[in-house]
């Protein structure tokens, strides 16, 4: 069974990824390459144990655009998130035994400095017809 | 690693990041802008710290940066003002196979905009000049420059016009557009048509530049092989033009041996590639003219009769006062003055011309040939009168001065 791991950030976040102070501090560049170091590791041991199906990250949420029909005519809206607004900002799919498993990998993707901070699991399925 | 070759370098990946930033991002407007900051961050972080491994892929990421902080304060201001940026999707979607580069000077280009504004676009998106560089290059004011850039990324903004290539119909057409913009900034730097100045070799350079870029990317072009040759040639006389004090020499009394060689033999091996190969369109027809003087050991040896043949084929083309001008000239070589100046009187009755000091100046040179010294002292004057650029006015009243009529 496949199960999507997701992360959330607001812009606000992204900011602090790169080194923009704002309510929050701005990250060093010794933390974002621990931050970098312990992701390489988390998936290298996944891949290794054949659990890893896919881990991306999203460019800042500014770029996003959202599409919606109007008249049948696909409309864009650019950047329709507030600044604070947490949205997707990375997922990690995984294909493992359990969802207590999937669940357990998930954990471990919670930066346990960032007071609050919550991933979301969810299993994947296979066709529509699991439903 | 010297500001020249780090100049050289940027210059010719300014279209290339560009490109890529608004494939993957969209926001033409905003991703120029971006761009050129990140131009001029690598020339201050470059000397400094060394060239990166791979300068393309660090000034993508620096313009993408730079990117999202443009529209992040363009976003806030519209959500203060309430406004929302909403767009409806065009129904044609690109072509897929396209070089950015092309695509970017089409869009530049786009015949919605005023020809002042394609060119100003180009030489900053295209060819990577900042806007300080362009507005000395065309001796307006940095904030007028501005205005026309800013005005002209508007209207490309809010035209929707999708980052690819036009629908295969308009691509002629639109290609041509791109021609004439590389055409207008060729002559404006050869030709300026103000200012103290008779040249700014900075604009031909940049036009040559551009035109060769266009060349690599179709060489199957004929036109596009024709406007470079043409340029080629005709700046291939640049150092036999003026004089040491910065005055106009014409090409007849020109010290043809100043004449670069080397562009000479490019710009007659581009016309002898392109003549044979298609339809004959007035960039290669103004080529071939051009290599007919360039080959010329004298003005009295030039082929006159060839480039009058040639002259006619270009009016067959298009309906041109400057070309039924310079076949007058072509003719009188020919056939002797009378048979031109009677080609001129026709052409003093197009408003479009008529009173340009250019045809003055023709029908001075005209009746000197034919002895008439008086009138030609007084078409010298009066073209003079009427030029815009100093050391052209200088030029002609010297030629008005020499025919003393006492």
């Amino acid at each position: 069974m496949k199960y999507i791991i997701m992360m959330y950030g607001s812009q606000q976040d992204y900011d602090v990824l790169v080194g923009k102070p704002t309510d929050k501090p701005a990250m060093s560049p010794e933390d974002i390459a621990a931050m970098h170091a312990y992701m390489a590791k988390f998936n290298n041991e996944l891949e290794e144990s054949g659990e890893l199906v896919d881990a991306r990250g999203l460019s800042a949420p500014v770029h996003a655009r959202r599409v919606q029909l109007k008249a049948g005519a696909p409309v864009v809206t650019d950047g329709p998130y507030p600044e604070t607004q947490e949205v997707l900002a990375g997922y990690t799919i995984v294909e493992c035994e359990s969802y207590d498993r999937a669940t357990e990998l998930a954990s471990r993707l919670i930066n346990p400095d960032a007071e609050g901070e919550y991933v979301d699991v969810r299993p994947v399925l296979d066709s529509h017809e699991d439903l | 690693m010297s500001a020249d070759r780090i100049e050289d370098l940027l210059r010719r990946l300014a279209p290339q990041v560009l490109g890529a930033v608004v494939r993957r991002y969209g926001h033409f407007d905003l991703a120029e802008d971006a761009v050129q900051e990140a131009l001029l961050a690598a020339t201050t972080h470059w000397p400094r710290d060394g060239e990166p491994d791979n300068p393309k892929a660090w000034l993508i990421k620096a313009a993408s940066r730079r990117l999202t902080d443009l529209l992040r304060s363009e976003q806030a201001r519209q959500r203060r003002e309430d406004a929302v940026a909403q767009w409806t999707l065009p129904e044609q979607p690109p072509a897929q196979q396209y070089d950015d580069t092309l695509v970017l000077l089409l869009m530049c280009c786009h015949p919605s905009l005023s020809p002042a504004s394609q060119i100003a676009l180009t030489l900053r998106a295209v060819g990577g000049l900042t806007t300080a560089e362009i507005a000395r290059a065309f001796l307006v004011p940095e904030a007028t420059m501005t205005r026309r850039i800013t005005r002209a990324k508007k209207s490309i903004k809010d035209s929707r016009m999708p980052f690819g290539m036009p629908p295969e119909a308009e691509r002629a057409e639109r290609l041509a557009a791109v021609l004439h913009v590389l055409y207008l900034i060729f002559t404006e730097g050869y030709a300026a048509t103000a200012g103290p100045l008779l040249q700014r070799a900075e604009l031909t350079a940049e036009a040559i530049r551009l035109t060769r870029m266009v060349h690599v990317l179709l060489p199957d072009d004929a036109e596009v092989t024709g406007l470079l040759a043409l340029m080629l040639l005709t700046d291939a006389r640049r150092p036999a033009r003026t004089g040491a004090d910065g005055s106009l020499i014409p090409m007849a009394e020109q010290d043809r041996t100043l004449w670069n060689a080397g562009a000479i033999a490019e710009g007659l091996a581009l016309v002898a590639d392109a003549l044979p190969r298609s339809v004959t369109g007035p960039y290669q027809l103004q080529a071939a003219i051009a290599a007919v003087h360039d080959e010329a050991p004298s003005a009295n040896a030039t082929d006159w009769p060839q480039i009058a043949a040639l002259y006619e084929l270009l009016l067959q083309l298009s309906d041109n006062p400057m070309v039924s001008l310079n076949h007058a000239v072509a003719v009188a070589m020919t056939d002797g003055p009378q048979a031109g100046l009677d080609r001129l009187v026709e052409l003093e009755k197009d408003e479009r011309i008529g009173d340009d000091h250019r045809l003055h100046a023709v029908r001075a040179h005209l009746l000197e040939m034919a002895g008439d010294r008086a009138a030609a002292r007084e078409s010298y004057e009066l073209a003079a009168r009427r030029a815009t650029s100093i050391p052209v006015q200088r030029y002609l009243n010297g030629r008005a001065n020499r025919l003393d009529v006492r």
